[in-house]
């Protein structure tokens, strides 16, 4: 005997209040899943305005106007022979100091940033005829001043801050030496340019050694090798060293380049050597993917007319596939522009304060600026560590922008 | 003569030695093709040029990379050998010392002596140096003619200079791929090398197993045995990376890979998938200023709002957060590419049985997709253990045994960076244990890669 069953009444009330129990268990999975998306989404839109609202303001710095009565101040120029020298000899900071006092008061000191002469020099070297004249000069605020006008300094130094606001010579403007310094003691003097230079001069060793090997690499893998052992522990190590922490290549570097082989310590050779090994494999997967995707037709054709192996490798698939080997490339040297770590390891967190001339001086790079701004106490320089952080996402973003840029030019379909 | 000279004129003589071939084989080509006989050369004139040039480089590059590492040595033996030297101190180090200095005179990276011992080698060095110098670089023009002239007398019609040149192209492409076994093989050498030497120190059960963690009392000479104990580390690390971090990745970088296959518009998804990868292309040094500078804070007055004690301004917390966020797209990207190769035909099958979306979800694609989802999630667990600069500026660097999330504890990558960017002697337990936790971190990664490759690769076999 066969058991019946009654037909499902789907109009039922237990049956109506259970589907209305799935779709909302459906309509609460697909809110927590928008939720996820724009969770993820809101904390990189926290993290960049976070860092645009601490950075921007380190573009710009606080002045004070300066009223100088050259004529009458202790300064022993010549207007007709200004030379470099006569100005060294000058003596302008502390002119500048005794002017300060005079115009600002005896706290003029903790007024103006250290470097104040500076811009006294460069106005007098633009127009030396303003040694004649009462003339009035906008020098930077010290770094309390600075913190004050931007409006979360100290008690004191925002009561001087009142004081000069009522005497109107408190002003904003755009700081142009923070992309031409280098690295300071002080952080209304300090810039990025020094350690911008070293991550170039690194990212060009990088690609002089990355590039080359990574694309040789990828075309005998793809091209010319036979699947034998030594192809596959070749293509063993570099799926491997792609997965490896970058600070192991640091400790790498560390041991081989600077201990075994004594090349100069800090150096962006030695920094960008060991980026070269972490780039390497990603510009290896990424030119195998590419050389893949070219047909085999093509390679046919050309073997078909007697082009040799090697030719039909460097006349038709190489340009083929050198888009894709691009991008891999720019977003493999993306990945080196902001590590960190390994060059921890290899010295490049010395304090440098003259840019690299070459890449076998000590030099520093974005990121490792931005990890030692980040650990020093003043105040002031938590605004230049989100400003150079601003300048190092620009220029990811600039990248990467480049990589998809090219992908899609040259997407080709066969 | 100066290096970059030197190089120039090599690359002058082997532009040279290419143009000379070439023409060379042109005419030969151009007599064999009056003749009639069109396929009498062998190689095209492009391939004699190259093979000429090649001979021309190649031995006198090799030579002056040999001279460069043998001539500082010979230098230096002429300048003891002159009467200068008779005066020099007697033992080693003080000699390298004055040597040193004259050789930083001698090239002009010095303005003066501190030494006056050194003021008198000066003129000996420079004298050496020019003649050590242009000797070099007779010896490499001298290797470059002859290898030149050799290869240049070969140019003839039935000489197979393309089978010679696409040789070395090939030995080039075998030695670039070569590269990747000697890094690892560098890799593992020196991490064993020096983790050898601080073994012999500390005795590897100490370290694996010790629970007490403070190598500068061991520098300051109060013992190394138990000082070396790397479990609060090992603990740290497991606590940030693979606990904390992944309690945040692993929901969010699912329900956004589920929500962008399966939800979301193809719009929402062009613009979503992006802006998702963005956070993995943030570099870490920023997001470890973010979690140092805004979070930390954040949850330490959290903490104490809510009557937390032990809350510190270095916790595990912001570190793991932070790293978490930092992890999303990793997960999300590997859950995206194993939910979509989950044949439709099954996606299909349950939708017409009447579930929901939701439910084919959850008891047909996840369970389906769930080897390469595990896979993502163990290589997203290797990244984060390996990660250094969030926990190096937000982790803290006490190493504590702790469970609290508010607490600082430390990692292995934080102290590997604390314990090399001090003072460096490298016979130092301290220093070297550095080399050891690099070990262990190395071989934890590499396992979880291995671990999580095979996952992956088992259940891509599945379906096909």
């Amino acid at each position: 005997m066969t058991a019946t069953r009654n037909p499902t009444d789907w109009k039922s009330e237990a049956m109506r209040r259970r589907i209305g129990r799935r779709y909302a268990a459906e309509r609460r999975f697909k809110l927590a899943g928008l939720f996820a998306v724009l969770l993820s989404a809101a904390f990189l839109a926290f993290l960049l305005i976070t860092m645009m609202g601490n950075g921007l303001r380190g573009f710009t710095r606080t002045e004070i106007a300066l009223k100088i009565d050259f004529p009458a101040s202790p300064l022993l120029l010549d207007p007709n022979a200004i030379t470099d020298e006569a100005l060294n000899q000058a003596n302008l900071p502390m002119v500048t100091g005794a002017v300060a006092k005079k115009a600002l008061g005896a706290d003029a000191d903790a007024l103006l940033a250290p470097t104040a002469w500076v811009s006294i020099r460069d106005a007098i070297r633009a127009d030396p005829k303003i040694l004649g004249r009462t003339e009035t000069i906008d020098v930077p605020a010290s770094t309390a001043i600075d913190l004050a006008a931007k409006s979360k300094g100290s008690p004191e130094a925002e009561a001087q801050v009142a004081r000069l606001k009522q005497q109107g010579v408190l002003s904003t403007a755009f700081n142009g030496s923070f992309l031409t310094a280098s690295d300071g003691t002080d952080p209304t003097q300090v810039g990025i340019w020094g350690a911008f230079k070293g991550s170039l001069l690194t990212m060009l060793v990088t690609l002089a050694l990355s590039f080359p090997i990574g694309v040789a690499t990828a075309l005998y893998l793809e091209e010319y090798a036979r699947k034998n052992w030594l192809t596959d522990i070749i293509e063993v190590s570099i799926n491997n060293l792609a997965a490896v922490p970058s600070i192991i290549f640091g400790l790498l570097g560390l041991s081989i380049f600077l201990n075994f082989l004594s090349l100069p310590r800090s150096a962006a050779l030695v920094g960008g050597m060991t980026l070269a090994l972490m780039t390497m494999p990603v510009i290896v997967i990424a030119g195998r993917n590419a050389i893949k995707s070219v047909p085999p037709s093509i390679r046919d054709a050309a073997l078909g007319i007697g082009a040799s192996p090697v030719q039909v490798v460097f006349h038709h698939v190489l340009p083929l596939a050198l888009p894709g080997i691009l991008t891999g490339t720019i977003i493999g040297m993306a990945r080196a522009l902001g590590e960190t770590a390994p060059l921890l390891m290899i010295g490049m967190r010395a304090f440098i304060a003259t840019p690299p001339g070459g890449i076998t001086d000590p030099a520093t790079v974005l990121p490792v600026q931005i990890f030692l701004w980040s650990d020093e106490v003043s105040k002031g320089f938590v605004e230049k560590t989100s400003a150079a952080i601003i300048v190092l996402l620009a220029f990811l973003l600039a990248m990467n922008g480049l990589a998809i840029y090219l992908r899609n030019k040259f997407e080709t379909r066969w | 003569m100066t290096g970059p000279a030197i190089l120039l004129l090599l690359a002058g003589l082997g532009a040279i030695a290419w143009v000379s071939a070439r023409a060379r084989a042109l005419r030969l080509q151009t007599v064999a093709r009056a003749s009639g006989r069109r396929d009498a050369v062998h190689s095209l004139p492009g391939y004699h040029g190259w093979y000429v040039a090649l001979w021309t480089l190649i031995p006198a590059a090799i030579f002056l990379a040999v001279w460069a590492n043998v001539a500082p040595g010979l230098v230096t033996q002429s300048v003891l050998g002159d009467p200068a030297a008779q005066s020099l101190p007697a033992d080693a180090f003080s000699r390298a010392a004055v040597l040193g200095e004259a050789r930083a005179i001698a090239t002009g990276q010095q303005a003066g002596a501190f030494n006056p011992l050194s003021q008198g080698l000066v003129e000996p060095y420079r004298a050496a140096t020019t003649k050590y110098g242009v000797a070099g670089a007779v010896l490499a023009l001298v290797l470059a003619f002859a290898g030149g002239a050799y290869a240049f007398t070969r140019v003839r019609p039935d000489f197979r200079a393309r089978t010679r040149v696409e040789r070395l192209v090939m030995a080039t492409l075998l030695i670039a791929s070569l590269l990747a076994i000697i890094t690892t093989l560098g890799i593992v050498a020196s991490l064993l090398w020096e983790s050898f030497r601080f073994f012999s120190m500390v005795s590897p059960i100490d370290f694996l197993f010790g629970l007490k963690w403070s190598p500068q009392s061991a520098a300051l000479g109060y013992g190394n045995d138990d000082a070396f104990g790397a479990v609060p580390l090992f603990w740290g690390t497991i606590f940030i990376g693979a606990i904390i971090a992944m309690v945040v990745a692993i929901p969010l970088g699912l329900m956004s890979a589920i929500y962008l296959t399966q939800y979301a518009s193809p719009t929402v998804r062009k613009w979503m998938k992006p802006t998702l990868e963005m956070l993995a292309g943030v570099p870490t040094v920023v997001y470890g200023y973010f979690a140092a500078l805004t979070i930390a804070p954040a949850l330490r007055d959290f903490a104490a709002a809510v009557g937390i004690h032990g809350a510190s301004s270095e916790s595990a917390l912001a570190a793991g957060l932070v790293m978490g966020v930092m992890i999303i797209p990793f997960v999300s990207s590997m859950a995206d590419d194993s939910i979509a190769a989950v044949p439709q035909s099954m996606r299909d099958g349950s939708l017409a049985m009447g579930a929901t979306t939701s439910e084919t979800i959850k008891r047909v694609l996840i369970p389906a997709a769930l080897p390469g989802v595990v896979g993502g999630v163990l290589l997203a667990v290797s990244r984060a253990i390996g990660e250094t600069m969030i926990v190096v500026m937000a982790a803290g660097l006490a190493a504590n045994l702790t469970v609290n999330p508010f607490a600082s504890v430390t990692t292995v990558t934080t102290q590997i960076v604390q314990l090399l960017t001090g003072d460096q002697e490298f016979d130092s337990a301290k220093t070297l244990a550095a080399f050891a936790l690099g070990l262990v971190l190395f071989v934890v990664t590499l396992l979880l890669n291995i671990v999580a490759l095979r996952v992956v690769k088992k259940y891509r076999e599945a379906y096909e």
